[in-house]
């Protein structure tokens, strides 16, 4: 079993902090849904994880080894997976291109792409050209061909409608099943937490409620007040 | 006429070839790198002293030398990925007129400011048309062009590398977050350029002004060819290349305009420019 962990970690962007003092721990085949109004600092801390920004304090660890300033490639290498927000596709690449850049096993990148009937039918054609919902499609398989331990995905239904985030989210859940440790910021909150073991609300860069995503989902006010900046009695 | 034009060839080839590695460089590291003939330039004056002052075989020295312009281009490239890696591709492309500069000046302090005694690798006439002799570094340079442009594409479209590159060209972030080492490729590109550069500068340096300036400012139709293809396309390059030698070539031998040969690569810049941008210029006048 493996285990990402968090411990006191502040990011700071340009004037300063946008997360502070943010403390979680993710264990493989769970779902942590990461929720919270725009601007709270979900997207900064999914980047603090990857590498693409430093956390100005605190410790993010993989299975106890402090990931430090490890490069972003290194912590792709060691398993973390970033889909990050919008369509994260290779435009002029194919969609075979794209799923076979995260693997080096064309078995996997096949199997891949075969999870999706809507891609088999346009292994050949740039992603550029697809569907917002099909490059989605792209983006998962490629996840999935990487074969992460962990996956942090961000808003990932943003510009899609209900209906194709609804397709899509049995293939995160699938990811669990298989093992992966999976952080998913999203905005359809109820969505999110109907697939999630653990939530955490951020409001202002803070974590206003950490438990389990069933209390969120049974207690709307709960949520409210987490969304507010309130820290909830729990 | 056709004697000028065809002899504008060789200049063509040269112009298209680093056309090609100023839009390889402009396609998969964002960069429009000013200094990628001063890297052939100074690898060449390198492998000029080996042969003249050190005694080097003249095969030795030319080994050599390209594989310093390589490295040249190879550590501009690491500087740029280390301390330049977010940056947008106007500054990382104006930071290598530093390096255009500090070459032309490292240049006259190692060598002197006269041009050097190259020795051609290659000499005498490939075949004739019409009369007209076709030197053998015309034919290898043109050959060249066409060689390194068509290499380049198979390389982009058929290979693994080459997805990787076309895939960090386009989002280097994502490509770095899902493993793809965006850092040791991009430096590879720039010494491979570097590579090219210096071959085909130690191969027409011995037929044509050969002093750290002139050598350095082939920089000038480079871009003015590169420009045709918009930095994106390689065929265009070499066309633009090619057709900007001929011209110059025939323009060279009608003694009533043949200064303007000099001026035809920043005239064929600012057509090109105004051309591409037609449409707003059109638009703004309306």
């Amino acid at each position: 079993m493996s285990v990402l962990s968090l411990d006191g970690v502040t990011v700071s962007r340009g004037a300063g902090p946008v997360i502070r003092d943010v403390s979680l721990e993710v264990v493989s085949g769970t779902i942590t849904a990461l929720v919270g109004p725009n601007g709270a600092g979900k997207t900064s801390l999914l980047e603090a994880i990857s590498g693409v920004i430093d956390a100005s304090s605190g410790t993010i660890s993989l299975d106890g080894e402090p990931l430090g300033k490890l490069s972003r490639v290194r912590r792709a290498h060691r398993g973390i997976v970033h889909i990050e927000q919008g369509r994260a596709v290779f435009p002029s690449l194919t969609v075979v291109e794209n799923v076979r850049l995260a693997s080096g096993n064309a078995a996997r990148a096949n199997e891949a792409i075969d999870m999706f009937p809507e891609l088999e039918k346009r292994r050949d054609s740039p992603t550029g050209l697809l569907s917002g919902g099909e490059q989605q499609m792209v983006v998962l398989a490629r996840a999935f061909a990487a074969q992460p331990t962990f996956l942090l995905i961000d808003e990932m239904s943003l510009g899609l409608a209900p209906v194709v985030f609804t397709r899509l989210l049995p293939m995160v859940q699938r990811f669990a099943e298989d093992g992966v440790g999976v952080l998913l910021v999203e905005q359809f909150t109820n969505l999110a937490l109907s697939v999630a073991r653990q939530a955490l609300v951020f409001s202002n860069g803070r974590v206003t409620f950490q438990g389990e995503a069933s209390v969120l989902q049974q207690s709307p006010e709960v949520l409210h007040t987490a969304y507010l900046g309130g820290s909830p009695a729990h | 006429m056709l004697q000028g034009a065809l002899s504008g060839l060789a200049a063509g080839g040269v112009y298209a070839i680093i056309a090609v590695c100023l839009t390889l460089m402009s396609r998969l590291v964002r960069v429009v790198n000013f200094a990628q003939a001063a890297t052939g330039m100074f690898g060449s004056y390198v492998a000029v002293w080996m042969v003249s002052k050190a005694g080097i075989p003249i095969g030795l020295a030319t080994v050599v030398g390209i594989l310093i312009g390589g490295l040249l281009s190879g550590l501009i490239g690491w500087i740029i990925a280390t301390w330049l890696s977010e940056a947008d591709t106007s500054t990382r492309s104006a930071v290598t007129v530093g390096p255009l500069l500090l070459l032309i000046s490292l240049s006259f302090i190692l060598f002197g400011n006269k041009p050097q005694p190259f020795q051609p690798l290659l000499a005498g006439p490939a075949f004739t048309v019409s009369g007209v002799v076709i030197s053998q570094v015309t034919v290898v340079i043109v050959v060249l062009a066409i060689v390194v442009a068509a290499a380049s594409k198979l390389v982009l479209s058929r290979t693994s590398v080459g997805t990787k590159l076309r895939a960090l060209s386009e989002r280097p972030t994502t490509a770095e977050l899902i493993g793809i080492p965006a850092k040791p490729l991009g430096v590879a590109v720039w010494a491979i350029t570097g590579i090219i550069s210096t071959i085909v500068i130690v191969i027409v340096a011995p037929s044509q002004s050969n002093d750290a300036i002139a050598l350095s400012m082939l920089i000038v139709p480079g871009a003015a060819a590169a420009l045709l293809g918009a930095f994106r396309r390689l065929d265009l390059a070499v066309l633009g290349g090619l057709v900007l030698g001929v011209i110059q070539g025939t323009v060279a031998q009608i003694d009533q305009v043949s200064f303007v040969r000099y001026f035809l690569p920043f005239l064929f810049i600012v057509g090109l420019l105004l051309w591409n941008q037609r449409k707003a210029v059109w638009d703004a006048a309306r």
